[in-house]
């Protein structure tokens, strides 16, 4: 549950947002450039993380009342070396924040630190990773935690849709360009698996009022509406005229896993929002 | 022989004990330190709302007598404290105030007095004041609200906690349990503090159960309403079962008890993973008007107009602690909110622009949807047909089934309560 600094929104002196060349950083970044909020949007041309020296480097570019929003990653982190490296560039970001004041961090992680058996996933479900990448992103939640005395925003969001996506994971972004060129599209066994998906726009319009409100703690970016991967590739076939194909999976099959989420805890941290229906979001991401 | 009866404090149990004392015959000393509290009570002002307590009280006003000089207990054989013990957020006991009258208390007794502790203490408690143990005694309250004088003038049991179980109970205060005609059931001071919160665990696991398989129903398309009368036949079970679905636990009392017993397995040990589940499931059902409202409202349309009717925590009282009305309209968005309550002013609401309704059905007047939120009696009354002609929109959130679903589907509204299926959307 979050809790606001600010009960009326105050726009934040400056936003530094790391990892503003991305999917999600470029969309925070455009949505926080709508409301003319000041920026330093820094990407990995600018800052890279991963080099030395990028502690002082980073140091150097913050001011006492700068909101910063971290949303670098090496992501999906699938392999040890690549949740090693994610964790020290976050090492390099605490190290920047022990000798530097800052007004608030928002720290963009995701609902893979859940269990994958948490049901329905609620913020106060247990932090529980079963896989590197979330296992990444808990210990850098739990890093930055530690390394700042200014308000911690945690945002987690669930899969992530959208037109500028550049991962083609299984779910709507694949789906949509396969029925975009008119090929069939393929789902695994019936694509039973039922599972929350969030509009990139609205996880930017959340990192936007968890800037206005100066808000601390966490809070999952999930819309509260499952939808199974079929019923999905059904609607985004009818869409384009397209078919939806069954693909074996492979090996012994497994009980579907799926993952609702219970959003009572955004109604009440932000209760004039809403998230966009699936149906509407990916017809806008066309 | 009739005994003299003190009770120390005029909280809603006190109010109600004490009249109930006084109506089986029993001389009955009104104390509490608040000389404002005693003076209205001399007056015959109503402090609490109890259905059935005004005329127990006038029926037997010669035998009450209402002092805020502690002294005046000393002519009394059984000095019973009946004063609230407060809750912080997590429904933890606050025993600074119940020690301090204690030690007040004590003091004023008469030298054959008997002192008895009628409030909800940990386990624990009672052995550890320094008081002589054959005087000293802890009684078991079972107060609900609303329901109050019923449970004081016709109690199930007595329990009560003793130093010393095997031996006889004191003439007066056993000639004052007595005058009730029910068992009385002696045992440790342990053993009564724990069967006090062994009954509340035993209701808060029917009211989580029950809770439980309502939302099941509401998401597979079953109606609860069907299935609890079938439990009710169920012998396991029974007919007097809490099958009722609900906000959550609310009131205060049940959950200080669940928290009690968190912090006594936190002290000793015991696995007692049921208990959090219990609150889990209490904070999650709490919320489901505020989940309804933003499927079906909040989700639809910018700025609603919204009618809530209903701002005590439940029926036929004025208690507004932990009333799910009032956490629900805190966590409302941009709304336009009219209410009615039967007895809680709207000025309870701690939220600027918010209109007081004349009538129940004033509360209904344009607004795009109501919310039925305390289980008021009279709000059975109310025709959704009448309601369909004066609201805006077609949406009723009525989580206690208060109005019946099918006249509302007639009526063209959309009805949403607790253990029922969602009803299929209206055609435009």
């Amino acid at each position: 549950m979050l809790t606001h600094h600010h009960a009326e929104p105050i726009r934040p002196k400056r936003v530094v947002i790391l990892g503003a060349g991305g999917f999600v950083g470029g969309a925070i970044k455009a949505r926080l450039s709508a409301d003319n909020i000041p920026l330093l949007s820094l990407t990995r041309k600018e800052l890279d993380l991963l080099y030395e020296g990028a502690a002082p480097r980073l140091a150097g570019f913050l001011e006492p009342t700068d909101s910063v929003v971290l949303v670098s990653a090496i992501a999906p982190a699938k392999t040890v070396p690549i949740l090693v490296k994610n964790v020290r560039m976050v090492e390099a970001v605490c190290e920047a924040l022990s000798s530097r004041e800052i007004s608030q961090l928002v720290y963009i992680s995701s609902d893979a630190v859940y269990a994958d058996d948490a049901l329905p996933v609620t913020e106060s479900s247990p932090v529980a990773p079963r896989s590197l990448h979330g296992m990444m992103h808990a210990a850098r939640e739990l890093m930055l935690a530690n390394s700042t005395k200014a308000p911690l925003a945690i945002l987690r969001p669930t899969l992530i849709y959208g037109a500028a996506d550049p991962h083609n994971g299984y779910g709507p972004n694949r789906f949509r360009r396969q029925a975009s060129k008119g090929e069939p599209i393929s789902i695994f066994g019936d694509g039973e698996e039922r599972r929350d998906h969030v509009a990139i726009e609205d996880v930017a319009e959340i990192a936007r009022l968890v800037l206005v409100h100066r808000s601390r703690g966490v809070i999952n970016v999930a819309t509260g509406t499952s939808t199974s991967f079929g019923d999905v590739a059904r609607m985004l076939a009818h869409e384009y005229g397209v078919t939806v194909v069954r693909q074996q999976r492979s090996g012994p099959s497994a009980r579907p896993l799926h993952r609702f989420f219970d959003i009572v805890d955004c109604h009440k941290s932000f209760p004039s929002f809403c998230y966009t229906p699936l149906t509407e979001g990916i017809m806008k991401s066309r | 022989m009739k005994s003299t009866i003190g009770f120390a404090g005029m909280t809603h149990l006190g109010q109600n004990s004490a009249a109930a004392a006084a109506a089986h015959g029993h001389l009955v000393v009104c104390f509490d330190p608040d000389p404002d509290i005693v003076r209205r009570l001399e007056a015959g002002e109503r402090l609490v709302t109890e259905p059935g307590l005004d005329e127990l009280v006038a029926d037997h006003r010669s035998s009450l007598t209402y002092t805020s000089r502690v002294a005046d207990l000393g002519r009394c054989d059984v000095v019973v404290l009946s004063t609230d013990v407060p809750t912080n957020d997590r429904g933890e006991s606050d025993l600074v105030p119940i020690r301090s009258l204690i030690e007040q208390v004590s003091r004023s007794l008469a030298e054959h007095a008997l002192l008895v502790i009628l409030c909800q203490v940990p386990p624990g408690f009672t052995r550890a004041l320094e008081l002589p143990k054959e005087r000293l005694f802890y009684q078991v309250e079972t107060l609900i609200f609303g329901r109050a004088v019923d449970r004081a003038m016709h109690p199930e049991r007595f329990i009560v906690g003793c130093a010393d179980p095997a031996a006889p109970l004191p003439l007066p205060y056993r000639t004052y349990l007595e005058s009730f005609g029910c068992p009385i059931l002696p045992m440790r001071y342990e053993s009564a503090e724990l069967a006090k919160i062994s009954i509340n665990c035993f209701l808060v696991a029917s009211v989580t159960v029950t809770n439980t398989l309502a939302d099941l129903c509401e998401r597979v398309g079953a109606a609860w309403h069907e299935i609890a009368p079938a439990l009710k036949l169920d012998r396991r079970i029974g007919p007097h079962a809490y099958l009722s679905p609900g906000l959550g636990l609310s009131g205060g009392n049940l959950e200080r008890d669940l928290a009690t017993v968190m912090t006594l397995a936190e002290s000793t040990g015991a696995e007692v993973s049921v208990i959090e589940s219990f609150q889990r499931n209490s904070r999650y059902r709490k919320d489901w008007a505020l989940r309804t409202l933003h499927r079906e409202l909040f989700s639809k349309k910018l700025n609603p107009h919204l009618g809530v009717l209903g701002l005590a925590y439940k029926e036929n009282t004025h208690s507004t602690k932990n009333s799910p009305s009032l956490a629900l309209i805190e966590h409302l968005g941009d709304c336009r909110l009219t209410v009615y309550d039967p007895v809680v002013p709207a000025t309870a609401v701690n939220r600027p622009g918010v209109q007081a309704a004349s009538c129940m059905l004033d509360v209904a007047r344009g607004v795009d949807a109501l919310v039925l939120m305390t289980p008021w009696p009279e709000f059975r009354s109310l025709a959704p047909r009448g309601l369909a002609d004066v609201m805006e929109g077609r949406t009723i959130v009525d989580p206690y089934r208060l109005l019946d679903p099918a006249a509302c589907g007639e009526a063209g509204l959309s009805h949403f309560s607790l253990g029922c299926p969602l009803p299929r959307p209206l055609e435009h």
